[in-house]
């Protein structure tokens, strides 16, 4: 049960980078029936306007109302895809430094100070 | 028996003169080992004592499941107090086991969460994502990963870059988040172990720059890179009493990598001040985790004798 759950929500991240990746080879606003069909029609039609949505939420695709219904246009690609969705994870995570290891922490005003101070002089030593 | 059952709570205090000498003059490497051991012992020696005082103390209350035998006047007259005692390590237990709980799980929600959003990338060891705000994580996985922002990459020349990439492949290679993992739960179990896990953490660091500073052949190339990006990323600033700030983590890893290369030897040599320092806090450390570890199979054993067959 938890796998499942747990391929399921992987598979939603993947299906928002195919659904993109479709999206982007659109030569112009795409309705998303027409993501549908390039998508080889293996997802339901409304499963793509829900990805749709979940990607617009996300900033990663913009939308126009034509008539009565939308069509999409893609604002990012995979890898601004997935920049938007990491900076959620490290804004959600007030502690994420419990799990990941970053490559430099908070500086307070003295630390910023020093710092400025051993750069100058490491320069200075090169030069 | 009397206070000695209480030694494992408080005994983690005796760990500080350690923490502080094996972070300032111990190999990273050999520092890393000996306080996650270190936070480790003492960590579950203060769990199982809770946990056997709280027996002691629930054994008596009508209606638990527990063997009468516990409830004898034998048992509760080896721990002072039995019923103070006994009573407030419920809580107590129960906050540990909770707090260590909710840190596994978010340990793991956050490595799933950052996984996911990287679904759909080419499955390259580093992730470049264009986002201005600088950062770099070693994000460890079935498939380990470097993630690093544009904004971080466009403030460092190309010898930093390099110096940044090898500083991150380190954790992952060493499997810090091990470590990390192991001194956040011992923090969690005994609060007298927080310095050892913010002595862990910066060692972790340390290590890294020390791995970084070979791999690309200059130790001011790693000084330059960790410096220009914490001056990148410092945002807001932390709010600490400046009268009272001690140097933060990074300047401390700059200045580092501004001396020599610390000797690769584990221990320092015993006739120096350092060296005899440190083996006198090794030495009273040691004593204080056999002494708490005595303890709690002390006390385990008061109950496993009364424990009818």
């Amino acid at each position: 049960m938890r796998d499942q759950e747990r391929g399921r929500r992987r598979g939603q991240g993947e299906l928002e980078a195919q659904v993109l990746a479709a999206l982007r080879e659109a030569s112009e606003p795409a309705s998303a029936a027409w993501v549908q069909e390039k998508l080889g029609g293996a997802l339901a039609y409304t499963t793509v306007i829900t990805i749709l949505t979940r990607l617009l939420a996300k900033g990663a695709v913009t939308r126009e109302k034509v008539g009565r219904s939308f069509v999409w246009t893609a604002a990012a690609d995979e890898a601004g895809l997935a920049a938007l969705r990491m900076r959620r994870v490290l804004d959600k995570e007030s502690d994420r430094e419990a799990v990941l290891a970053s490559f430099v922490t908070g500086l307070s005003q003295q630390d910023e100070e020093m710092l400025r101070e051993l750069l100058t002089r490491t320069r200075e030593a090169e030069e | 028996m009397g206070v000695f059952v209480f030694l494992p709570l408080v005994l983690p205090l005796t760990a500080w003169p350690i923490a502080r000498l094996a972070e300032q003059h111990l190999h990273p490497r050999a520092a890393i080992w000996l306080l996650s051991a270190v936070a480790g012992v003492f960590a579950v020696c203060s769990t199982l004592c809770l946990g056997l005082l709280m027996v002691v103390g629930t054994a008596q209350l009508p209606g638990n499941p527990l063997p009468d035998g516990w409830s004898d006047p034998e048992v509760r007259e080896a721990v002072p107090y039995d019923e103070v005692a006994g009573k407030a390590a419920i809580p107590a237990l129960f906050a540990v086991l909770a707090a260590c709980t909710r840190l596994v799980w978010r340990h793991q929600r956050v490595r799933r969460r950052a996984e996911r959003a990287l679904a759909g990338l080419p499955a390259t060891p580093v992730a470049v994502l264009p986002d201005e705000v600088p950062y770099a994580y070693a994000l460890p996985g079935r498939r380990d990963r470097v993630v690093v922002s544009t904004g971080m990459l466009a403030g460092l020349d190309s010898a930093e870059r390099r110096a940044l990439f090898a500083h991150e492949r380190t954790h992952l290679a060493r499997r810090h988040h091990r470590f990390l993992l192991t001194v956040q739960l011992a923090a969690w179990a005994n609060p007298f172990l927080r310095p050892l896990r913010t002595a862990v953490t910066y060692t972790a660091e340390r290590w890294a720059d020390e791995e970084a500073a070979q791999a690309v052949g200059s130790r001011r190339t790693v000084a330059r890179a960790i410096g220009k990006s914490a001056l990148m990323s410092r945002g807001a600033p932390v709010a600490t009493l400046a009268g009272f700030a001690a140097t933060g983590p990074v300047p401390r890893r700059v200045a580092a990598l501004l001396r020599p290369a610390p000797a690769g030897r584990i221990w320092p040599p015993a006739f120096t001040t350092v060296g005899l320092a440190a083996w006198g806090a090794a030495v009273g450390t040691t004593a204080s985790a056999l002494s708490s570890a005595n303890s709690a199979v002390t006390l385990f054993l008061i109950l496993h004798a009364a424990t009818p067959m």
